[in-house]
């Protein structure tokens, strides 16, 4: 074990810093710190507005696609049974 | 409605009744005669329910395409309506339907308002009746009973509507028109 004992003294042992470390560390920390970037708020609630609005839009597009499918469907079935009658009652002239 | 509503909670209780009635009887006049077939919906092998209000028809008409001479046709009829509903089942034999299932529409025609301008039985079992319903002179509603054996529709399209363009109509949603001569006096109605 000795020699691991050797390692570990030789690896933890203390060292002094180098003469100019102190000046490096105040160089450093007088530099400006580079500000993370971060996407402004307002960007961000233009996006949720215009992802809602999307969203609604397309809602309405499809309320009214079902409006007017229910729509015709009701026409469809009205005008064909006005139709019959019509005819059957223009048919009791001939 | 909304603004009306709100206040009502400061009433009496009898005050809040009238106050809801207020409220719900565009709702409730919409439909000009109530019908309930919810027994012959059980028992129907194909059923239509349709039921749109004056908004609803009116938010259809935006999207009906102008440029389909169906769709444009039906713009022009809904332009004026307040409400259309449709109820049509189809059965897979006949006798599911009985006269009894539409009396409590019959009745409910016989008012003043309502006049039966056509009806029509055939030797196949149909029985078919257009009711005209007026107000003050003006045709504010239309309804239809069209019977058949295996079929049952009864419509009411609330509000004035040329019934000659809605006829005119069923000739062209794939179905060919049923044109018979007319005759030189004119239509039998």
């Amino acid at each position: 074990m000795d020699w691991l004992e050797r390692e570990l003294k030789g690896a933890l042992s203390r060292e002094e810093p180098p003469a100019d470390f102190a000046a490096r560390v105040l160089r450093r920390a007088s530099q400006p710190v580079r500000p993370v970037y971060r996407w402004p708020r307002w960007l961000a609630a233009a996006a949720a507005v215009i992802v809602l609005a999307g969203a609604g839009l397309e809602y309405r597009q499809y309320r009214g696609e079902m409006a007017k499918e229910q729509v015709m469907q009701a026409f469809r079935i009205a005008s064909v049974k006005v139709n019959r009658i019509q005819s059957a009652v223009e048919g009791v002239g001939k | 409605m909304t603004a009306l509503c709100g206040t009502c909670f400061s009433l009496s209780r009898r005050a809040k009744l009238a106050c809801l009635l207020v409220c719900f009887a565009p709702l409730a006049s919409a439909q000009q005669f109530q019908f309930n077939f919810d027994r012959l919906a059980a028992k129907a092998s194909d059923t239509v329910e349709v039921s749109l209000d004056g908004s609803t028809l009116q938010f259809a008409a935006k999207f009906l395409d102008s440029k389909d001479p169906d769709q444009d046709k039906v713009r022009k009829l809904i332009a004026g309506l307040t409400g259309i509903y449709v109820r049509s089942f189809e059965f897979q034999k006949a006798g599911e339907w009985t006269a009894a299932d539409l009396e409590g529409i019959r009745s409910q025609l016989k008012t003043s308002e309502w006049a039966k301008i056509v009806s029509v039985k055939s030797n196949e079992g149909e029985t078919d009746e257009i009711y005209l319903r007026k107000e003050n002179g003006k045709l504010t509603g239309v309804a239809v009973i069209a019977a058949e054996p295996k079929e049952l529709t009864v419509v009411n399209i609330v509000g004035p509507i040329d019934l000659d363009s809605l006829a005119e109509l069923g000739g062209h949603f794939g179905i060919p028109k049923m044109d018979t001569p007319k005759k030189d006096t004119g239509k039998q109605k």
